[in-house]
């Protein structure tokens, strides 16, 4: 499809789904994979002006989505709704693509401006501020995930822990790539499961490098395809893997504490704390972590880019802070 | 002596000072950022080249302790892998707990010597 050709489509499809006629300014690629791409776009309508994001997807044939199931766009935008509904700052959906549409499958929502850089969100001194307040923004904003009634988005997997650990013990074995200490990561979590495990929507993905921060805060929750049903201590443990604070010393996210965290979660009505477990999600999100630089390793330089690649060496990372958080060296 | 010279090493050093020293800067965008990446990755073999044989050797000596036989690396360490997923190993045992940690510390040293700065 020529450019020209794909932003008539989205024009149309914007106008049929808002029941507005714009035009198009700005179409601008963002990022684009194999399996994701994202636009960003003005509309323009009796002299306004929207800003706006498109974003196409498609389900691939990777292994490791049979196993920790990716949603499909539309059902993506589905749970931004309930949760932008429930209080969390997910993206406005402005539309859900149709068969019709001509474009595949995708959505559109609002756009957010602001940072989304870990590094940047880390280190910069504009966001200091910003940075005081995100560890309990990030309490309110996962009791409001946490909160949306699993019936409003019947499509999600529901995963307890043992299931996750039994899907990467699956996905390890795929690649037949073994490593002793990857092997004990893996029986440690089998042999130390979580008793009290509840069932709510989860964002599966909730960490600094999908949030949109401005000086103020957090404005924006990114990046819900990972969206499943499972125990809500998972995304206060998988925001305080040490990978995620890209370097900052404060361990959720790299800018704030555990305690700052979760009594702002109970405080927003989010579900009883218990630390010992969110301290299992979180060595288990360095298991999870391991295995994704595997995956990325194992696809091969001719597959993905260098830099993806590359990042199957960074293996042992999550490896170390493992040993380091169930040996109590943190 | 080495069959050639300079060295795999030597000649690894020499490519990434370019790389880093006269490229880099002048660079902006993408080719800078996909630059940074090549240089890390040579960086990544030349510290393997350099430290990997050492490092192997004192992994299989841990290895046969562990594993109470005898082999190579890789052969002992796939034989220790299967010993833990077999649950035929202690999780807590210490002389486990060292080696495994010793083998990551020693990764790291090759792939990212930054990540065991506390």
């Amino acid at each position: 499809m020529s450019s020209d050709e794909f932003s008539v489509r989205l024009a149309a499809a914007l106008a049929r789904h808002t029941g507005k006629p714009a035009k198009l300014h700005d179409v601008q690629r963002l990022t684009g994979g194999a399996n994701r791409t994202t636009m960003s776009f003005d509309a323009e309508a009796g002299g306004q002006r929207r800003q706006l994001i498109l974003q196409l997807g498609m389900q691939t044939a990777d292994p490791a989505s049979a196993i920790e199931p990716e949603i499909t766009p539309e059902q993506q935008a589905r749970v931004m709704i309930a949760a932008a509904r429930a209080g969390a700052p997910a993206p406005r959906v402005v539309a859900i693509l149709e068969p019709a549409d001509g474009l595949g499958e995708g959505y559109i929502t609002e756009r957010v401006a602001g940072e989304t850089l870990g590094p940047r969100i880390i280190r910069d001194e504009r966001f200091a501020a910003a940075r005081r307040l995100m560890a309990r923004q990030c309490g309110e904003i996962l009791a409001a995930i946490h909160r949306i009634d699993l019936a409003e988005a019947p499509f999600l997997a529901r995963l307890d822990a043992a299931e996750h650990v039994a899907a990467h013990r699956k996905l390890a074995d795929y690649y037949g790539f073994r490593l002793p200490a990857l092997e004990l990561a893996l029986r440690w979590a089998a042999e130390n499961l979580p008793r009290n495990q509840r069932q709510t929507v989860v964002h599966g993905d909730f960490r600094t490098g999908n949030l949109i921060v401005g000086e103020e805060g957090i404005r924006c929750v990114l990046d819900w395809e990972l969206a499943q049903g499972g125990d809500p201590m998972q995304d206060l443990g998988w925001l305080c893997v040490k990978t995620w604070r890209f370097g900052g010393t404060e361990p959720v996210g790299g800018f704030g504490s555990r305690e700052d965290l979760f009594a702002a979660y109970e405080r927003a009505g989010g579900h009883p704390v218990a630390p010992e477990q969110v301290k299992f999600w979180e060595a288990f999100g360095n298991v999870k972590w391991a295995i994704y630089c595997l995956r990325l390793g194992m696809r091969g330089v001719d597959e993905v880019s260098i830099e993806r690649s590359a990042i199957g060496r960074r293996i042992e990372e999550p490896l170390w802070d493992f040993f380091n958080l169930i040996e109590g060296r943190e | 002596m080495p069959q050639s010279v300079p060295s795999m090493p030597a000649l690894l050093t020499a490519a990434v000072k370019y790389l880093e020293e006269d490229l880099f800067p002048a660079l902006t965008g993408y080719h800078r950022f996909q630059t940074r990446v090549t240089i890390n990755v040579l960086n990544i073999i030349r510290r393997e080249l350099e430290m990997r044989g050492a490092q192997s050797a004192a992994e299989r000596t841990r290895l046969r302790t562990l594993v109470g036989r005898d082999g190579d690396t890789e052969t002992l360490s796939h034989e220790l892998s299967k010993l833990i997923r077999q649950g035929a190993i202690d999780l807590n045992d210490a002389n486990l707990r060292t080696h495994l940690r010793q083998s990551l510390a020693d990764a790291l040293a090759i792939n990212n010597p930054k990540w065991l700065k506390p």
